[in-house]
């Protein structure tokens, strides 16, 4: 009986972690390892993997048809364009040190879309063939340019059947026209909020005064709008990492319990003042000592709170078809589903590619919004953007639920062919797939608790962590 | 209970007639249309194409819009479309292949082809309807079964069917037909009881059910079909569902829904019920981890047929009411039930003091 290809990977247990292309996987030991590597399988062995999804009789049974699926269901297949991330300005009312998508003073001229560029991008808006979009409003700070929020907004509105609307703001300087616009059912708020209000100050507003003014708006946007419609991402700087329970304390008490950690991006203008690269220990460190805060406090509190990435990952490890997120996919085919119009009606891929194109590292742009879309570049990148046959990821036992990021790639080291294990990429992903496993053969119930409600089950059952002796 | 036949007065017919009934004051829609004149007691006249079409029912029953099979010589018509419900089911042949120890509907020898009256009557439908295709083995009579589906669907593209087959006669043949069919249009309800070849042939009766099902499956699988895999739990299958519900997913990822059934205490559900109930009342875990591991892999699962205060509360999520209306029925205990909204009750056939040992209102 055919036994499909098996990666593996020592665990901290004393036994090897083996996983297939589709994604199944097991422990077992290095015997066994000897067995598989020598073509010498014992009965009770294929019967195992028989029983598990590494193996078929015949081409085209159903457990040959099965794998077959699990394995595509884990491919990424771009479906059309609907959703566009606009940026009307560039200028913002704060100064935050690592600003990712790099800004300019509230009073610069010429970093705003012109009359001729709105008309552009509402063209361009109205050649669009889906019936449902999803428009992201960033900046600068988007609500500098509340006139062309609702231009759009109401442009949409008439053009497709279901439209949805975020608007990414540092919710310093909110009119009581922008309340107005962030009170309508189909828009939703987006905001920053750095872990708790004295890292916020010390990375965002500097001042107390724009502190305070800051949590008292984020406030009176969760208690009018609902929690459910707003939302919060704490960047956090590794090297100097607030308390884990800090963060979950501040989110908690304006009722987030999803939190979304993220490091300072070593991109743009951020680098100047941070330095970034080759943190993806410490920032790896500061993750897992954060997930174990949450199993700490998922294990005494009623309320579960989670880490939105990792949950993701989880997801991912667990079941196939979970492709629903930008961050992590593969093939990472970008400039499809999604697209950046920037302040000067550029068209890129993805923001990071904004960036990367921004600072002259490498120039992804897609055309611009006047003369239409190009693919030519980004399906270039594109050829290149998947693990399936990376050398290095071929060898790995999480090859099927990790993705790739060559643009994050581009933007650290200005190259896309680093051996993967140099690439920060892979550092962070191997910890956090290292740590997803040890958590899911643990037999700490404060551990089995939390996998229960990140993976969505009442409980997380045993057979999950299956080992073969 | 709402009865699924209907009393007519003889109607000069040598064919088997599909006729729909229509509210007074209505126009006809198509020939098959029947226009109430007049409601005497329960007596209702309808003017079928210039006839007097006489049907008896109480007065405050509401038929408007129902479908009727009128076979010659019969003064019981059978409704074969309520108008007013979800629960629609066309049973299209009483045969089968297999002899599963729960069959609510055990199979006769013989069958009647009515496949074109079926068509008509689904395309009489209301809007939007999902009619149930049930039997013995629907796809013993495959081709005709198919003609009928794909007429329906050139008529009536809103129509859906919910398809109720053993799965033995699905062959790779036929991937391009269901294809064509669509995802959308039929759901397949297939039942699958065991990870272990052995106990599933035995359940269902037939050697080599099990290899036979597998093929059926990877068809569906191919042809991109919506499948909801029927797992009834018994005494049988018992310690069988955590090892199942690994099966469904290293094979099975591509179905829509899980279902995992409590019994149907009829036909040879009853015959069998004291070897075959399975008190889930009174344990749970089985049921609780073959969900637990499903959930966890992001394959849907549902409880259909479970009483909600038979259910642990963490699971109750997972039990929607499935129960037809006019097969459901509450016990005594029901009245002052918090759930009862939301549960669905019993079988009408079941019988409580050989059923559930721990039940009581929530
Ligand atoms: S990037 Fe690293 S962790 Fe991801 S599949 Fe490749 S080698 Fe494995
Ligand atoms: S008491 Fe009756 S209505 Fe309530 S959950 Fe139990 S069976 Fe359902």
């Amino acid at each position: 009986m055919p036994i499909v290809p098996l990666k593996f990977r020592e665990s901290d247990d004393d036994l090897l972690l083996f996983a297939d292309d589709a994604g199944g996987y097991f422990k077992s030991d290095s015997k066994f390892l000897h067995r598989y590597a020598l073509g010498r399988l014992e009965p009770s062995d294929i019967r195992f993997l028989h029983d598990h999804g590494h193996g078929f009789e015949e081409i085209g049974d159903l457990a040959y048809s099965g794998f077959e699926h699990r394995f595509a269901s884990r491919q990424y297949v771009p479906h059309e364009l609907d959703y566009i991330i606009l940026v009307p300005t560039l200028r913002c009312n704060l100064a935050c040190g690592y600003c990712q998508v790099s800004r300019v003073n509230e009073n610069t001229p010429g970093f705003d879309w012109d009359e001729k560029t709105i008309e552009a991008v509402l063209r361009f808006l109205g050649n669009l063939a889906t019936r449902k979009i999803k428009i992201e409003f960033q900046g600068g700070e988007p609500l500098l340019r509340l006139d062309i929020i609702k231009r759009v907004r109401d442009y949409c509105r008439v053009k497709f059947e279901e439209s949805e609307f975020v608007i990414c703001t540092n919710l310093q300087d909110v009119s009581f026209e922008a309340w107005k616009l962030l009170e309508q059912p189909d828009v939703f708020t987006s905001t920053s909020l750095d872990s708790n209000p004295l890292t916020h100050q010390f990375q965002r507003t500097i001042t107390a005064e724009k502190t305070n003014t800051f949590f008292k708006n984020l406030a009176a946007a969760v208690e009018k709008l609902g929690p459910g419609k707003v939302s919060a991402l704490p960047t956090i700087n590794p090297h100097n990492p607030p308390l884990p329970q800090s963060v979950i304390d501040t989110f908690l008490d304006f009722g987030i319990r999803s939190i979304y950690l993220r490091p300072v991006n070593y991109q743009g203008f951020a680098r100047r003042k941070f330095d970034a690269r080759a943190s993806a220990k410490i920032w790896n460190q500061y993750h897992s000592s954060f997930i174990d805060a949450l199993v700490e406090l998922n294990w005494i509190s009623d309320q579960p709170v989670e880490e939105y990435y990792f949950v993701h990952c989880l997801r991912r490890v667990l079941r196939a078809g979970h492709n629903g997120h930008v961050d992590l996919r593969n093939p990472n085919l970008v400039g499809y589903g999604y697209l950046v119009i920037d302040h000067d009606g550029e068209l890129y891929p993805t923001d990071e590619a904004r960036m990367v194109s921004r600072i002259g590292q490498f120039d992804l742009s897609m055309g611009d919004v006047h003369s239409g879309l190009s693919r030519d570049t980004v399906d270039a990148f594109n050829a290149e953007a998947l693990n399936n046959f990376h050398p290095d990821c071929v060898h790995c036992p999480y090859q099927a639920f990790c993705g790739v990021d060559l643009v994050d790639d581009l933007s650290r080291y200005g190259r896309i062919d680093l051996p993967k294990h140099l690439t920060d990429f892979c550092q962070r992903h191997t910890y956090i797939f290292d740590k997803i496993f040890s958590m899911i053969y643990s037999d700490d119930p404060k551990v089995r608790k939390s996998l229960a409600i990140w993976s969505g089950s009442p409980r997380f059952d045993g057979s999950l962590a299956k080992v073969h002796r | 209970m709402i009865s699924l036949s209907i009393q007519v007065e003889p109607f000069p017919i040598v064919e088997p007639l599909i006729v729909r009934l229509q509210e007074s004051g209505t126009e006809a829609r198509s020939q098959h249309d029947a226009v109430l004149l007049d409601i005497d007691g329960h007596r209702r006249e309808y003017n079928f194409q210039g006839f007097s079409f006489v049907v008896r029912t109480p007065p405050d029953e509401c038929i408007d819009g129902d479908v009727l099979l009128v076979l010659p010589g019969q003064t019981s018509a059978h409704r074969l479309i309520r108008a007013s419900s979800h629960h629609n089911t066309l049973l299209v042949t009483e045969q089968c292949d297999q002899l599963c120890v729960m069959c609510s509907q055990p199979p006769k020898k013989y069958h009647t082809d009515l496949f074109d009256q079926f068509a008509v009557a689904a395309a009489l439908a209301p809007q939007g309807a999902m009619i149930g295709i049930s039997g013995g083995e629907p796809l013993l009579h495959k081709t005709r079964l198919f003609e009928m589906i794909t007429k329906v669907a050139v008529e009536r593209p809103d129509i859906r069917f919910h398809v109720l087959t053993n799965g033995q006669h699905l062959e790779p043949s036929d991937v391009e037909t269901i294809f064509q069919l669509g995802r959308e249009r039929i759901l397949w309800g297939v039942p699958l009881y065991s990870a272990n070849r052995n106990t599933h042939d035995r359940i269902v009766g037939k050697d080599g059910a099990f290899a036979r099902l597998e093929l059926g499956l990877v068809t569906l699988m191919r042809a991109g079909a919506s499948v909801e895999l029927r797992t009834v739990v018994l005494q049988q299958n018992w310690s069988d569902l955590p090892d199942l519900a690994t099966f469904i997913n290293t094979r099975l990822g591509f179905i829509s829904v899980w279902a995992l059934m409590q019994l149907e205490r009829i036909g040879y559900g009853r015959m069998n019920w004291d070897s075959s109930f399975q008190d889930t009342s009174t344990e749970f875990e089985q049921i609780r981890r073959a969900v637990d591991i499903a959930t966890a892999r992001g394959i849907r699962t549902s409880l259909y047929n479970f009483p909600l205060c038979s259910v642990p509360p963490e699971y109750r999520d997972f039990a929607p009411s499935t129960i037809s209306d006019w097969k459901r029925k509450y016990l005594e205990f029901c009245t002052d039930c918090g759930a009862r909204g939301t549960c669905g009750g019993f079988f009408q056939w079941y019988s409580h003091n050989e059923g559930f040992a721990a039940l009581g209102p929530l």
